[in-house]
């Protein structure tokens, strides 16, 4: 018994972090903006991870996933506004709807994507986002490239007062909650039998299939866990946050590069690492906006070129590297 | 009425197919010899882009001459990618080569966007024009087209003719089997991936003779798609595939524009853009060798 909850020990620095940042977020004042963007960076890190992390694919279009969750949040919203007495009912609907769209997306994709390898999958993921996108726009679906802007039905579903608080509050703090989730998926994934196979067909994928290892069932599990919690990060912070979305912003592959920087810094594959990985961005991000803005792209392109060569495992990797075996080691994953 | 523009669309198609083609011969080349795949590859076309509009606008020099320039310059920096990051991560994870070609082309678009700033430029290259009945070909097209054909047709004949040439194909066949007949594979790997970006470049001053307006940092991301889609119908290692595939996918592109303009209510540049990511989906599902290769 004692062995089985010495397993999840990792989790205790990641919660932890979690709840300081909330802590010194909710006191300390001017903290809050600052506190929720990191939380994002680090939900989106953590939700990445279990993908790219645990399979070592890599998925050009994350951010599709994100951007059918924030549609899903922001039809959920304008489509059952005008029911009375659904009240906050409504925001469980449109997780419904985002966690839906995201599944369907991943399983459409994946159907196709996962069943090439390496570069062709790269190659099937790129234009994800991108044809997403143009789906959108060029069909007019969900009002085409104007987008949804939902502001006014959230004030009439909910009340000017609470909307408010849910857009400045409430939002940052579901972020907060979908982190920790993610953070519970991913240790739990690590320690089960998904794990292993992951990490069997990570290190190699024709000897992890010749032991009788089912690697596309796993790397399905592994997509649409990653994605699902994708959709659900868009359905906070970019629809609940902000009442609007549009194509060209929710599909921005830029989304993707930040999801992948956090990973890499951090350790991709480990359990600290996606929040080592998005406290660091984030707080050089805000830095960097404040002294050189415009400037962050530019500085962060070569940093990812000088850590892939340099320390591919991530500051956790090396951590982990450090501590294995001592008493410490117990707490890194 | 309609037939007529369709006919001329697919001929515009056609000529600009021909410069898609020849776009997407660097990425060929580069994945063919070492099996990487340039994710940044629209960036180096936009490098190519800023050359020729700087060398015009600035200097007054003709496009044409601009090809060399940009060969020049993309070879340089094709060497350079290579000493400085490629060489180490040849034999690493494909996770480490695509995020590091991703990161080169980021790269390039902000320095780019630091000298040249992020607002859409254009330049303005007028040589006449020829009228073929049923449509209005620029001859800036005409030129492009036909400097595709050429820049293929050398290409082909320094692989066929030169030593350099005959080991890369002997490295794309087999790395291993080519090192051992004393072929310097580490080299082979340098040059190709210089070629293959100076191709890249060069082909940027032939999209701006064929499109002179929308040059900006960023333009290079839809490139990137649509050669990924050009490259994967050639079958994705073989140049002379990439380039037959960029005059199916023009023709696709164009012929598709007219027909989805004929219907209400929708947008048909979006549509098209819709419509090669179905293309590059369906390919790689149902024939991931490629279309022209017949295998």
């Amino acid at each position: 018994m004692k062995k089985n909850i010495a397993k999840y020990y990792p989790l205790v620095p990641v919660l932890a972090a979690y709840l300081v940042m909330f802590l010194m977020g909710k006191n300390m004042s001017g903290m809050w903006q600052l506190m929720a963007m990191l939380a994002f960076y680090c939900a989106l890190g953590q939700a990445f991870n279990i993908f790219l992390g645990m399979t070592g694919y890599v998925d050009f279009g994350y951010v599709a996933f994100l951007g059918v969750g924030t549609y899903g949040m922001a039809l959920g919203i304008t489509r059952f506004a005008s029911f009375e007495g659904l009240g906050i009912g409504i925001i469980i609907i449109g997780f419904a709807l985002a966690l839906v769209m995201a599944t369907l997306l991943s399983l459409a994709v994946g159907a196709v994507a996962l069943r090439l390898r390496g570069a062709y999958f790269a190659i099937a993921t790129i234009g994800v986002n991108e044809g997403f996108r143009y789906l959108i726009e060029g069909a007019r679906i969900w009002n085409g490239s104007e987008g949804i802007i939902f502001m006014a039905e959230m004030n009439q579903a909910f009340g000017r007062e609470l909307a408010s608080a849910l857009s400045t509050f409430w939002a940052d703090v579901m972020v907060f909650i979908i982190a920790a989730l993610a953070a519970l998926v991913t240790i739990y994934y690590m320690r089960s039998k998904i794990g292993y196979a992951l990490t069997a067909l990570r290190e190699d994928e024709d000897a992890a299939k010749v032991m009788g290892i089912n690697v596309t069932k796993y790397k399905i599990i592994a997509f649409i866990t990653s994605a699902s919690f994708a959709g659900l990060i868009g359905a906070t912070s970019w629809a609940i946050k902000t009442p609007y979305v549009f194509p060209p912003e929710v599909f921005e592959i830029h989304y993707t590069v930040e999801a992948i920087i956090i990973v890499l810094l951090g350790g991709a594959g480990t359990l600290l690492g996606p929040v080592v990985g998005g406290l660091i961005y984030g707080l050089s991000k805000y830095w960097l906006a404040v002294i050189l803005p415009g400037f962050q792209l530019l500085i962060f392109a070569p940093l990812i070129i000088i850590i892939i060569i340099a320390f591919p495992e991530g500051v956790i990797g090396l951590l982990k590297a450090r501590v294995k075996g001592r008493r410490l080691g117990t707490f890194i994953e | 009425m309609i037939l007529e523009q369709l006919a001329g669309n697919l001929i515009q198609g056609l000529v600009l197919g021909a410069i898609y083609g020849m776009a997407t011969m660097g990425l060929s080349l580069i994945f063919g010899v070492l099996k990487v795949v340039n994710v940044g590859h629209g960036a180096f076309i936009m490098v190519g882009a800023f050359i020729t509009l700087w060398l015009f606008t600035a200097l007054g020099i003709n496009p044409i001459f601009a090809l060399p320039f940009a060969f020049a310059i993309g070879l340089g920096i094709g060497f350079l990618f290579y000493y400085m990051a490629m060489q180490r991560l040849i034999k690493a994870p494909e996770l480490a080569t695509l995020l590091a070609t991703f990161a080169m082309g980021m790269l390039l678009e902000e320095i780019v966007k630091l000298i040249a700033g992020s607002e859409f430029r254009g330049y303005n290259w007028a040589v006449g024009k020829i009228n073929i009945g049923i449509t209005v070909l620029p001859m800036t097209k005409i030129y492009a087209c036909i400097g595709s054909v050429l820049v293929a047709v050398l290409l082909y004949i320094w692989f066929k003719k030169t030593r350099a040439g005959t080991a890369m194909r002997s490295v794309v066949e087999d790395d291993e089997g080519a090192r051992v007949c004393g072929v310097n594979v580490g080299s082979v790997y340098a040059l190709s991936f210089a070629i293959g970006i100076g191709l890249t470049t060069l082909s940027g001053v032939l999209l701006t003779m064929f499109i002179p307006v929308g040059i900006n940092p960023y333009m290079g991301g839809g490139y990137t798609l649509k050669a990924f889609v050009i490259a994967v119908l050639g079958g994705l290692a073989s140049p002379y595939g990439a380039f037959f595939g960029g005059l199916v996918f023009g023709l696709i592109e164009n012929g598709s524009y007219t027909l989805f303009a004929l219907l209400p209510g929708v947008e048909p540049f979006a549509l098209t853009r819709f419509l090669s990511f179905v293309i590059l989906l369906l390919i790689l599902l149902i024939r991931p060798t490629g279309l022209l290769k017949a295998k």
